[in-house]
């Protein structure tokens, strides 16, 4: 995962005009830009994981617009969205915002308006990927736990004191607090508030058994 | 011994009062069948009140035949009548009536409430008229003859339940046959009511009597107060079954009207469909090359205001403007053809036809702008196949043109003629009219797209006009009158 790795816009557009101003449009702040005729090419091709967003029309052959955006969240592909038509009503946009779009753009639209919500989308994506990878390390350290350590996170999170769990699962007291530091410092935690939080994120169930 | 030993007395009737009982009968009869009419058309508050006036009239129609009919009846000793009796029977006429009006107004009728429904009708004269019979004081004993009285129930029966039955299985015939139907239905109740009346009266034998009538609260009854009687009831009869004409002439001029502003709305919806259509191919064709042209030129602005222009993609971005702008306009010129080939749904139509449906659809334009229609149809047109919706489409579009075309005329008759006639090649079909014309210069341009010389006007009607007639192989084409303009439409047989 390359935090750092340059953006990419996709555009999905049938009209090969509007594609190739739009690319030189975005092309000129400096972005990367990748055009697709359709929703299928779209949905068979790799996407790069890298943070992205994607320009789509409304009205495409085959999958249109806002099937696309339905497929996509199924296919749970979390790319944020702005959507671009030449006639659209106020149910066609109500649906897309609430399915999640960035943005609902009248063609021909403002260059400005579409280079703001690009920025917005791209740093949507950027937040939610960091807030994945984030999830992602968290869960690689969890999984460095002992079946042991983790029995006694759960019971530490659910805020018993070492005495009642060391005498529930019938081991000395030291013994907890051995299990308790190690854990704290595979978790990389500097505070009980802290390894609470985290096993938060994690949604790891607390209580007295695993 | 000695009441057998008395002969029975000699009965007579009074031939004009007879008469007078006939025709109160039929007439009552009408004014029933006419008001379960309107009480089944009315609703709520105004069904209740014909209900009520329909059983007032009704019942004081019976009672005041009966009445009348048994004052015709002379004996050789004086009748007085009870007249706390025959206040009471008139009470039961009108229940009856009413409990009759009811059963015959309901939206369905089974064969069960056609029974009920005439039984309380049958019951109600029943009573009424051996009740009036009770009334009579006269110094004679009274004997029923029980076959002729069963006989005159029976009577009274069929014609209730038989009355109620007709009526109501007749009752959505057309107007015109209708009106006959229900004289002929009231005649035979009307004659029904006094064979059972005259039944019931020669169903008693009177004898004389020496002990005198009990006459207190007893009346006689004079020709002339029965002639009022008489009177006063047909009046009675006769301002309901006006009542109920006006009522039914407003409700059907309420009918009409909600009628004709659907018709319109059939119209004006058809024509909005078009435009609908329009705006979305318009909307969509030319909105991408549009897109493309802003876009490119925003780039283009971006770049030359960035301080470093980049020559080669300006010149990428503006050819690809000029490009796009060419791709616009053709699109333009493309659309009105794309529109037309659409759904093009061939039968053959038979034009006469078909100039007779959009007549149907702009009647009530064509009246209230006190226009008149003339039509000159020739009978023997051969078949053209064709979309009949888009025809139809070019036909209200003319009919409507013209009838704009005509508002501002009052110094001459508005006139609009239409005209079907064999081609050579097909069939002609004219539209003329008497209104503002086409202004010459205007004449090159009328068929061309957004050409228009309406206040409201989109000047796109005679524009897709023409289109679809060409897409049907034909022409279109206009002829100035004087006054007013000639658009002619030529349809050929065969045409891809």
């Amino acid at each position: 995962m390359l935090m750092d790795s340059p953006p990419v816009v996709f555009v999905i557009d049938d009209d090969p005009s509007v594609r190739s101003a739009i690319k030189r449009l975005i092309g000129s702040v400096g972005l990367q830009v990748e055009l697709f005729g359709s929703g299928q090419e779209f949905l068979t091709s790799k996407l790069p994981n890298v943070p992205s967003c994607l320009v789509l029309d409304i009205r495409l052959p085959g999958i249109s617009g806002l099937a696309l955006q339905r497929q996509l969240a199924e296919a749970n592909v979390r790319i944020p969205i702005i959507f671009v038509t030449a006639h659209s009503d106020v149910p066609m946009t109500v649906r897309a915002l609430k399915a999640g779009a960035v943005e609902f753009l009248t063609k021909p639209f403002r260059d400005q308006d579409l280079l703001d919500a690009i920025h917005l989308a791209l740093e949507r994506d950027r937040g939610r990927r960091q807030q994945d990878a984030e999830l992602a390390a968290l869960r690689e350290r969890f999984e460095l736990l002992s079946p042991r350590e983790r029995e006694v996170v759960a019971m530490v999170v659910s805020g018993m004191l070492n005495k009642q769990i060391a005498a529930q699962i019938g081991t000395a007291e030291n013994t907890v607090k051995v299990h308790r530091s190690r854990a704290m410092e595979k978790m990389q935690a500097n505070s009980l508030a802290d390894l609470i939080k985290m096993i938060d994120r994690l949604q790891v169930p607390r209580g007295n058994s695993l | 011994m000695m009441a057998a030993a008395n002969p029975a007395m000699m009965v007579s009737y009074d031939p004009l009062e007879v008469a007078l009982s006939v025709i109160i009968a039929v007439s009552a009869s009408y004014a029933a069948l006419d008001l379960a009419g309107r009480v089944r058309v009315s609703g709520g508050g105004r069904r209740l009140a014909w209900l009520a006036s329909g059983a007032i009239a009704m019942g004081n129609g019976i009672w005041a035949m009966h009445f009348v009919g048994m004052v015709a009846f002379r004996l050789p000793v004086a009748i007085a009548f009870y007249w706390p009796t025959v206040v009471a029977s008139l009470i039961v006429a009108i229940f009856a009536a009413a409990g009759a009006l009811h059963v015959v107004s309901r939206r369905d009728m089974g064969t069960l409430y056609a029974w009920v429904g005439g039984s309380i009708l049958a019951a109600g004269i029943v009573t009424l008229h051996y009740t009036n019979m009770g009334a009579m004081r006269l110094a004679a004993r009274c004997e029923f003859n029980p076959f002729l009285v069963s006989l005159s129930v029976v009577f009274a029966i069929v014609f209730a339940v038989g009355g109620l039955w007709i009526e109501f299985h007749f009752r959505d015939a057309r107007r015109q046959k209708m009106v006959w139907r229900r004289i002929g239905n009231a005649l035979a109740m009307g004659a029904a009511i006094s064979a059972m009346h005259y039944t019931g009266m020669a169903s008693a034998t009177y004898r004389s009597s020496v002990a005198p009538p009990d006459l207190t609260h007893a009346v006689n009854v004079s020709s002339l107060s029965t002639i009022g009687i008489a009177v006063v009831t047909l009046i009675l009869l006769g301002s309901v079954i006006i009542a109920s004409l006006v009522d039914r002439g407003f409700s059907a001029q309420a009918l009409l009207l909600a009628l004709s502003e659907a018709r319109l709305e059939v119209a004006r919806e058809a024509r909005l469909e078009i435009m609908g259509e329009l705006t979305a191919s318009i909307a969509h064709e030319i909105n991408q090359p549009l897109t493309a042209i802003v876009t490119n030129g925003e780039f283009c602005l971006r770049n030359l205001s960035s301080g470093r222009p980049d020559q080669k993609r300006l010149r990428e971005a503006v050819t690809e403007i000029v490009h796009d702008g060419n791709r616009a306009s053709s699109i333009i010129s493309r659309i009105r053809a794309l529109l037309m080939k659409g759904a093009h749904e061939h039968a053959q139509l038979d034009i006469n036809n078909l100039i007779q449906k959009v007549l149907d659809l702009t009647q009530n334009e064509i009246t209230s702008n006190h226009i008149s229609l003339r039509t000159n149809l020739a009978a023997d047109l051969p078949l053209v196949r064709g979309d009949p919706i888009q025809l139809q489409q070019v036909l209200i579009n003319l009919v409507t043109n013209s009838i704009d075309a005509m508002r501002g005329v009052t110094n001459r008759p508005r006139e609009l003629l239409i005209r079907s006639a064999r081609s050579p090649d097909g069939v002609l079909i004219e539209v003329q009219d008497s209104g503002s014309g086409v202004d010459p210069d205007g004449l090159e341009r009328i068929f061309e797209p957004f050409f228009t010389t309406k206040q409201e006007g989109l000047g796109m009607g005679l524009s897709i006009s023409r289109s679809i007639v060409e897409s049907h192989g034909g022409r279109i084409w206009t002829v100035p009158g004087s006054p007013g303009a000639l658009f002619a439409i030529s349809l050929p047989l065969n045409h891809d």
